[in-house]
């Protein structure tokens, strides 16, 4: 079941189209993620799906009802989190948690605070103000404050930009048991794409305001034809770079390293070339394309039209 | 000098208030020279004047600094992703406006009484509608100066004081409407608050009131109060146009 509807979605800031024309939707319990280079589109979308900016024309629908006319009532089931925005500096952790739920219909507002700071490990900060926590505990503030109203749909804008490994490891971890448990939808955007593989059911492509791919992380990885052959050369490494010179490799020395790209077809070519020139090598690796060279590809294609 | 081209505030610094200060103590002290026969009467009315006055200030503060503060801490879009509306965001600071504005006034009348023997209740019945009709000026050029806050950011929040200020020449807090010259009393007429200072003094020194004094200003201030909310929401329209988190 459709929980959230996006028809034909478009932004004008005057003669530009930050969004241009987009569909999509949002399964329940499903996990979406909206990638894109800086400029994409991907705020700008985030913005009019809270109905915090008006869309120049299109229509956004949750649980089949208009967002335009439903506003209130939807909003009571969404929340959102970004590492671009915070709370209050003045108030207290508590202090913002407990005003938070207030604009919510919460009737177990004290355990419901109680838990969260639990969760987020905020306990020992309860009473320090925002302007006293860091990056990285303001963030964790911010995410509490996005589930304060056990939300159907969440939306997190870089959500864990700027935490620890390890705490943003287990934000990661608790989205996904939310995902199971409470089967809540969640729409996130981040730069980190080993995080958007390992966390996303479905990954939108915007580009220029218009969505250019739409699949799962593994389908879109799929599209890249270039796997990474790391070798660690023990004797031969010019001969390895003249044979990558000759069948037209890309190829990086990374210290005692050298990463090839080749088709995944044409490994054993390379790996039958390099035997012939008594090439030795002590370690071999065979990385698969992922989601950040499907990235990194349509960045490179986007540069590569704006120098033509 | 670069700083100065690009802030309201420090032009508000140098010429607004100093010229403000001069019109309205220039005024009362020409009021207080050519009216000093009845001294008791005099400082009744300039300080029921000043504590009436309070209303105004604090329902126009409560509302722009209000929105003001929201706008420095980025909170503005931390309330509207919530269900909050428009009209329940407003609300809320009327509320606190009233609430603090009471608590205010009963500290402040309480020290006029014990110090200068000034009640108050010299104003009977009419300190209701009196403190009605004041609440809602302040509450319309918040709403004005909310609807500019929104639209311009932190640029004019300069307004967020000082703009209640612009009428208080014409409101005739401290001395008559006669002293004013006659330009300034064309003027005084579409000012709301006017009518309800000129009403204090007339009720301290006759113990009457033209009941039109009150009928006037509650229609000025309703015209003027569907012009400033309209222009409020006008501006938080535009704001939705161009993004919260974009503009904060």
């Amino acid at each position: 079941m459709d929980i959230l509807q996006v028809e034909n979605l478009t932004k004008k800031f005057g003669l530009y189209k930050a969004v241009n024309n987009i569909t999509f939707s949002l399964k329940e319990g499903e996990i979406l993620g909206i990638l894109g280079p800086n400029g994409a589109g991907k705020t700008t979308t985030i913005q009019m799906l809270l109905g915090v900016l008006t869309p120049t024309s299109g229509e956004i629908s949750y649980f089949g009802k208009s967002l335009h006319q439903h506003k209130e009532e939807i909003l009571e089931q969404v929340n959102f989190s970004s590492t671009y925005t915070k709370l209050p500096d003045n108030l207290t952790v508590l202090e913002n948690l407990t005003f938070i739920s207030y604009l919510y219909d919460i009737k177990n507002r004290k355990e419901r605070i109680t838990k969260l700071v639990d969760l987020f490990n905020l306990s020992n900060l309860m009473h320090l103000q925002g302007s006293d926590l860091s990056a990285g505990q303001m963030t964790r503030l911010n995410l509490a404050k996005a589930f304060i109203n056990y939300p159907k749909v969440l939306l997190l804008d870089e959500p864990t930009a700027s935490l620890d490994p390890d705490v943003a490891d287990f934000i990661r971890k608790f989205l996904l048991e939310e995902q199971k448990k409470f089967q809540v939808s969640i729409i996130i955007t981040s730069h980190n794409m080993a995080e958007v593989e390992e966390v996303c059911d479905r990954v939108i492509f915007i580009d220029q305001g218009r969505i250019i791919a739409n699949d799962t992380p593994e389908g879109l990885a799929k599209t890249i034809d270039t796997s990474h052959v790391e070798l660690l050369v023990k004797d031969g490494l010019k001969r390895t770079v003249e044979f990558c010179h000759e069948k037209g490799m890309e190829y990086e020395i990374k210290g005692r390293y050298i990463v090839i790209d080749t088709k995944e077809e044409d490994i054993p070519v390379l790996l039958y070339g390099l035997m012939e020139k008594g090439v030795y090598y002590d370690e071999i690796a065979i990385e698969k394309p992922t989601l950040e060279d499907y990235f990194l590809q349509v960045v490179k294609q986007k540069h590569e039209g704006s120098s033509d | 000098m670069f700083i100065m081209k690009h802030s309201l505030n420090r032009w508000s610094d140098m010429i607004y208030w100093p010229i403000l200060d001069l019109l309205i103590w220039g005024l009362t002290i020409k009021y207080v020279t050519a009216f000093s026969s009845e001294p008791q009467k005099m400082i009744a009315s300039f300080i029921v004047g000043m504590l009436l006055w309070t209303f105004v200030w604090r329902a126009q503060y409560e509302v722009s600094v209000s929105i003001l503060e929201d706008l420095w801490s980025r909170n503005l879009i931390n309330l509207f992703v919530s269900p909050l509306t428009f009209w329940e965001f407003i609300s809320a600071f009327i509320i606190i406006g009233i609430l603090k504005a009471g608590v205010g006034f009963v500290i402040a009348s309480s020290v006029a009484f014990v110090l200068y023997k000034v009640n108050m209740f010299v104003l009977g019945f009419y300190l209701v509608p009196f403190v009605v009709l004041l609440f809602m000026t302040g509450w319309l050029v918040g709403f004005f100066v909310g609807g500019l806050i929104l639209r311009y950011g932190t640029k004019v929040e300069q307004f967020a004081w000082s703009m209640v200020y612009l009428i208080s020449p014409f409101s005739a807090i401290y001395y008559p409407l006669s002293i004013l010259p006659n330009w300034a009393q064309i003027v005084a007429k579409f000012i709301p608050t006017s009518y309800i200072f000129e009403g204090s003094r007339e009720v301290i020194e006759k113990g009457i009131l033209d009941p039109k004094k009150i009928l006037y200003c509650f229609i000025l201030n309703c015209i003027y109060m569907v012009l400033a909310i309209f222009f409020m929401r006008k501006s938080f329209d535009k704001i939705l146009q161009k993004g919260l988190v974009k503009v904060y």
